[in-house]
Formats: C-alpha cells, sequence, structure tokens
C-alpha cells in the first residue's frame, strides 16, 4: 500500500538534493555553481507545488531558511523588510502597523492563517505574480526591492520589478534580500482591498491599494493606486493617479479616476471572473475605496 | 539576462517533466520532537512532513486532502504554529517541536475545544476535523474571546464539505464564552 502511495507521483517529490547556505554570499556561490539546476526556496509553498507537479526538477534546492541576514523588520526612517520575513510576522509586526499598515493590511488578505505563516514576502515578490495580493500595497507605497547578486547589491524601484508573467528584473544569480519602504508622508491616509468572488483565500478578482495624501486645503497632492489580479503583472494606474493629482477630488472626478484605473487593466479570464467583469469590478473598488479615503 | 521564475518556465514549457534517470536524494539525520516525544529519523531530503508524520511515526490523525496547501486538512502546529505539513519539507523541521491531532489532548483528556466539537455536534465525516481543530486550538491561544466574524476569517484555511461550518463555528465560540 506504502509503496504505490510513493510512486504516486502526487504524494512524493521528484528527487533533489538540499543545501542550506549560511549567508547570502554562499547562497549566491552555489546559484553560480549549479546554474539552472537549483532553485532557491524561501517559505517553501511555490517551490513544493512546482516540484510536485513535476513542472521543475532542479538537482538542487537551496533553503534560504538559514540565513540571518534576510530576516528581521527595521523601521528607521524608512522601513526595512527582511525578505524571508512572514506574511504573518507582517500582519502582528507594531512597527509596521504604526508605519505602513496598508502593507499589514494586504499581508493579511495573503491566503490563509497557515499559509501566511509559511509564505515569505521576498519570496512571494519574487514570484512576480499578478494576483499577488501585497504587490499592489508595495506598489502604492513606493517601495524599493534590493538583491544582491555577485556584482553585489542593486535596489530596484518595484514600480519596474514586475515585467512581465512571473517575469521579474531580477538576473539569474541575484538574490532578493529585503523590500524597502518608505515611511509614507505625514497624513498619508491608505485603502486596501481584496475582491474575492469565490472564496475568502482565493486569488482574488481584483485587488486595490491606494495611498492618498492630501493638501492643505483637502484636494489630493499626491496618490498612487496599485492594482493586482487584473493585467499579467501587478500595476499602478498612472494615468488614473494624475487625472487626481493636484486636483480637488469632486465625485466627478473620482469616477473619471476609476474609469481611467479600469481601462490601465488587462485582466485574465479565469475561475476568478472574466475580464469585462473584473475591469468593471476595478472601476466600482477604485471609486469606492476613494470615496472612503477622500471623506474625513 | 533576466531569470525567469520557474512558474514562468512552466508557462513556456507547459507540461510536466519525465523522471530524471538514476536520481536519488540525499540523506539527511532528523532530530523531531512530535507530540513531546523526540524522534531521530533518517530521512530523503526530498520527503514531507506529512509523510514523515504518517509513514514514518504512523500517526494516523492528519489527513491528506489536496496536496496543493488549499484543503487545510493537512494542517499541523510547528513551533505551535500552524502550517501545512503537505508542502512542508521534513528536513526543515530539524530541532522543531511538531504538533499533531494526536498530540492536542491534555493530561489525557480531550482539549476542551475536542469536547465542543462532539457537544454541537460539529463532526460529520471528520475529515476536516483533525486540520479544523489544530487550527481552532492554536486561533483561540492568541484571541480568547473572539467575535463569529473572526473565527470564520480564522477558519478559512480549512474546508469542511459536509457541515456547512455552522456547528464548527458554533463549537469554536462556546469556548469563547465560557470566557466572558
Amino acid at each position: 500500500m506504502s509503496e504505490a502511495i510513493e510512486k504516486d507521483p502526487r504524494v512524493s517529490l521528484p528527487a533533489f538534493d538540499y543545501r542550506v547556505p549560511q549567508t547570502v554570499d554562499e547562497a549566491i556561490a552555489l546559484l553560480g555553481e549549479y546554474g539552472d539546476d537549483a532553485i532557491l526556496m524561501a517559505g517553501g509553498l511555490t517551490v513544493m507545488l512546482l516540484l510536485r507537479e513535476r513542472l521543475i526538477q532542479p538537482r538542487v534546492v537551496i533553503s534560504l531558511s538559514n540565513i540571518g541576514a534576510l530576516n528581521g523588520v527595521d523601521v528607521n526612517g524608512d522601513c526595512r523588510i527582511g525578505a524571508m520575513t512572514r506574511h504573518s510576522d507582517i500582519v502582528v509586526s507594531r512597527v509596521l502597523r504604526e508605519s505602513v499598515p496598508l502593507l499589514c493590511d494586504a499581508c493579511g488578505r495573503v491566503g490563509s492563517p497557515a499559509i501566511r505563516n509559511m509564505g515569505t514576502l521576498g519570496g512571494s515578490v519574487s514570484q512576480g505574480d499578478g494576483a499577488s495580493d501585497t504587490a499592489p500595497a508595495l506598489l502604492a507605497l513606493n517601495a524599493e526591492a534590493v538583491a544582491v547578486g555577485p556584482d553585489g547589491e542593486r535596489r530596484i524601484p518595484l514600480s519596474g520589478f514586475f515585467q512581465d508573467v512571473f517575469t521579474t528584473a531580477l538576473l539569474d544569480q541575484e538574490i532578493l534580500t529585503s523590500l524597502r519602504v518608505p515611511t509614507p508622508a505625514y497624513g498619508t491616509r491608505t485603502k486596501f482591498f481584496k475582491y474575492t468572488c469565490t472564496s475568502a483565500e482565493a486569488f482574488a478578482a481584483v485587488t486595490v491599494a491606494i495611498t492618498f495624501v492630501p493638501s492643505e486645503d483637502g484636494s489630493c497632492k499626491d496618490i498612487r493606486i496599485g492594482l493586482g489580479s487584473v493585467a499579467p503583472t501587478p500595476i499602478r494606474a498612472t494615468q488614473a493617479e494624475d487625472l487626481l493629482r493636484g486636483q480637488k477630488a469632486t465625485p466627478e472626478l473620482i469616477a473619471e479616476v476609476a474609469a481611467a484605473a479600469a481601462a490601465a487593466t488587462d485582466p485574465p479570464s479565469d475561475g476568478q471572473g472574466s475580464a469585462d467583469y473584473r475591469r468593471e469590478m476595478t472601476r466600482v473598488w477604485v471609486r469606492r475605496l476613494l470615496e472612503e479615503t477622500v471623506i474625513n | 539576462m533576466n531569470r525567469r521564475t520557474a512558474t514562468s518556465e512552466i508557462e513556456a514549457r507547459g507540461m510536466r517533466l519525465p523522471r530524471r534517470k538514476g536520481a536519488a536524494s540525499m540523506i539527511r539525520e532528523l532530530s523531531v520532537t512530535v507530540n513531546g516525544v523526540t524522534h531521530e529519523i533518517n530521512t530523503r531530503v526530498n520527503r514531507t512532513l506529512f509523510q514523515l508524520i504518517k509513514e514514518d511515526l504512523h500517526l494516523v490523525g492528519t489527513k491528506d486532502g489536496c496536496r496543493q496547501g488549499v484543503c487545510g486538512s493537512c494542517t499541523v502546529l510547528v513551533e505551535g504554529v500552524p502550517v501545512r505539513s503537505c508542502l512542508t519539507l521534513a528536513v526543515r523541521c530539524e530541532g522543531k517541536h511538531v504538533t499533531t491531532i494526536e498530540g492536542l489532548k491534555e493530561n489525557g483528556q480531550l482539549h476542551p475545544l475536542q469536547q465542543a466539537f462532539i457537544d454541537e455536534g460539529a463532526v460529520q465525516c471528520g475529515f476536516c476535523t483533525p486540520g479544523m481543530l489544530i487550527s481552532a486550538a492554536a486561533f483561540l491561544r492568541e484571541n480568547s474571546n473572539p467575535t463569529e466574524e473572526e473565527v470564520r476569517e480564522a477558519l478559512i484555511g480549512n474546508l469542511c464539505r459536509c457541515t456547512g461550518y455552522a456547528r464548527i463555528v458554533r463549537a469554536v465560540m462556546s469556548l469563547g464564552n465560557e470566557n466572558r
């Protein structure tokens, strides 16, 4: 009986060797040594699924679990979040809740509690999933990815990080080591909403993340709108933002901004909804969140 | 050249890879404490915590549901925190404390949550129940007096096809009320 289970590819995993580097440099050296034959494992959720389905067959799995430098959260002006920080840790982090509650809200809607206990922010961001719950918030917060490779450290603004379907700006031997989030300007209001149609822990039909900085007279000093699940990558609705920036947010203008955000999407049609439906839901939820944000 | 993530390779290939001939995983010595008992186990590194629990330790309470981390029936506690054993490598539990449903008992008595599930009739086929209890027990430790909405949110990662969740939620809530 157990032999039959062992041979069933969906219980067992393909063979691989397992390395646990203690430093970022060791991990980069391993990537250099094994190249395409190696895969990095952060929280493990994605890699385990890919292994189980035989969609990848690396010779070596390089675990990032023991690299202390990838852990830790500190807020010193800006927020530095180690790549191996789990979503659940971000949700309960008091310093992050004070500085960047939008990110805490987003992390709180990733999957379900057990998934949040395993998945890491860096692992998730480096996946480049268009349906990421956290990427819209990071985009709205103007975050940066910090990557380290054989040539040293590189800072990559997230606005240029997500390049294509599951394709990021990370180079072959680079490791995402942390996310940097600038502390939002005083008075910034933020809103996050993950709209799911099937079940609470599913991927979204659309995810909206907004940062809004009011001027003294109440008009819009700055605005950033991050959208998830409605394009091949997570996106910012920059043309919609431009309509509102510097203007007084009347209901009519908000409706225009929401329509422009919807026009910026290129949603897939899948189990979370048709492309048309998700475009329309983008318009609805951007409008609703903006209205909530603008009303004091 | 940008590194395409593993998932973009799937987009490119769109199909499963054949077994690599002659491949075998390295073997590691593992020391892991399960339900208070420390085990020294030699395991191939490509085995999951779920396989260790079921096949090495013959603890049958943890269930094999979806193998994708969605259904929650494989949920166990590692260092007191609910995780998916089907998506956890056994070797990642070196030196850690694991609690399965068999370890939920306190001093030979059913955990109050287990008793509440019985009292409220929150078990039909029972397949989701171990994972449900593990998740709920960990949740109640963090939030001893939850609202119904908080309970429902805490259990979104544990799917039940039988009960419609009503009695499960009632059972969890019944423990909260005792503290009010």
